[in-house]
């Protein structure tokens, strides 16, 4: 039997932007990597003070280290180790950028119960990435 | 060279290669560690270590069928000089990217069901939130504690669990024929479509809390969980527990890596030479999976958990 390809319109819809999603995001990763250990942008703290304090719990660390959390890199992005730190913020907001995307394919189904499951699913993601209940900056 | 004498010296060499790196992986952490307690070393040279080690788990993990995340904070947070909150950052970020890369193709596949996996995920990331706060607020003896404990039972489940393929569930519930949660796939192996439906799915959510919670408070990808749940207990095929189990990591780590990012325990430097040697590492294992006896190294790949969650067992008790 040949073979059939059985997933239907919303997924391959979800499928197409999470392969582009995840592609630029691994780009990014790299490309912010090299940047932040090449020297090429000035770092907020250099990786041999980081070295020197990651035996620390997080939140003495950052007492010790001034590098990005949360969302406190955004007004500081010239800099190599908040470009890198960004990438991953990306690598974390690329789930809620297809679910955000397959909200209207959903729609278009009349699919009720998934409209309203995936909007709350993006409602619990972006509540998380607002640092709400984490103390977010 | 012949075809046959190739093949043989793959299956000498592989199997050779694959034994080298389960030793390695332990002796190297044991010298990392000597390493660690005595001269510092530069903070490159630490970086290198980490890639090469990620690298390597990336290998066995793929070809034991466990998740890199699962190996890579028991592992890495007993034998590496970094605390555990930015062990269990990079884990989830780890498990994170896995999930992504792979997710597309079994998305467009059919083999990852859209409806099953947003069922299970919603409630599954609310308590992955949760868990990440808690494992966070924790002091990191409780941590290393809880986490050897997991480990432990981990391996042992892994140890003991048998999966079925092909189950067969006659009366789906109630509550999966309101969400839909049914399909069909085209199974490689049998060369035909596959009908499935589940069945149980009340208690499939209420396990799914308890895995989210654990996902997020040990920074572990949850495959090791999900996909007993998903074909143990709720009745999918074998292929379609693997594949949406990793749709749901996705959304299930994003929510948990979230708080360790507003908590501040995601450090690039750390995080970025574990995803990348694991994606290498899982490439390179995906292609030799074919080529080798995979039930030994899944063997012997429990046993390495294991000794890991004996030794986060012992740092608990400051031994």
């Amino acid at each position: 039997m040949k073979e059939a390809v059985h997933a239907n319109r919303v997924q391959l819809d979800y499928a197409a932007v999470l392969g582009v999603c995840s592609t630029i995001g691994m780009l990014f990763i790299a490309a912010g990597y090299l940047i932040y250990l090449s020297g090429f942008l000035p770092s907020a703290a250099p990786a041999s003070e980081v070295a020197m304090h990651w035996h620390l719990k997080a939140s003495e660390f950052h007492k010790a280290v001034q590098v990005p959390s949360g969302w406190n890199w955004v007004t500081d992005l010239g800099r190599g180790d908040v470009l890198s730190y960004a990438s991953i913020n990306y690598l974390a907001l690329v789930t809620v950028i297809c679910l955000s995307w397959i909200v209207p394919s959903f729609i278009r189904e009349k699919d009720r119960i998934y409209t309203v499951m995936t909007i709350l699913q993006v409602a619990v993601l972006l509540f998380a990435a607002a640092g709400i209940v984490s103390g977010g900056h | 060279m012949s075809t046959t004498a190739r093949e043989r010296i793959f299956k000498t060499l592989i199997p050779a290669f694959l034994a080298g790196v389960l030793f390695i992986i332990p002796a190297a952490a044991t010298a990392a560690e000597q390493v660690q307690q005595g001269a510092q070393l530069a903070w490159w040279v630490w970086m290198i270590i980490l890639f090469v080690f990620t690298f390597m788990l990336g290998i066995i993990a793929v070809i034991a069928g466990v998740g890199g995340g699962v190996l890579f904070v028991p592992i890495v947070s007993s034998f590496f000089p970094f605390h555990i909150d930015f062990v269990r950052g990079a884990g989830l970020l780890v498990a994170l990217s896995g999930a992504l890369s792979a997710g597309s193709p079994l998305l467009r596949k059919g083999l990852a069901n859209l409806k099953l996996a947003l069922s299970m995920a919603l409630i599954g990331s609310m308590s992955s939130i949760v868990g990440a706060m808690v494992g966070l607020a924790m002091p990191e003896k409780m941590v290393q504690l809880l986490l050897g404990l997991t480990i432990v039972f981990i391996s042992f489940v892994m140890y003991r669990s048998k999966n079925s393929a092909y189950p067969n569930i006659e009366n789906p519930d109630a509550l999966s024929k309101a969400l839909h949660i049914y399909g069909v796939y085209y199974d490689e192996h049998l060369k035909k479509d596959i009908d499935w439906q589940i069945h149980r799915t009340p208690t499939g959510l209420l396990l799914f809390i308890v895995i989210g919670f654990m996902a997020g408070m040990f920074g572990l990808g949850a495959g090791f969980a999900n996909v007993p749940v998903f074909n143990l207990v709720l009745g999918a095929p074998l292929r379609v527990s693997v594949a949406t189990s990793v749709f749901v990591l996705s959304i299930n780590d994003t929510a948990a890596a979230w708080v360790y990012l507003h908590k501040g325990a995601v450090l690039p430097l750390i995080a970025v030479p574990s995803i990348a040697g694991m994606m290498l590492g899982t490439k390179i294992g995906a292609k030799l999976l074919t080529k080798v006896h995979t039930s030994v190294v899944r063997r012997a790949v429990i046993a390495l958990l294991a000794v890991a969650g004996l030794r986060a067992l012992l740092k608990s008790f400051g031994i």
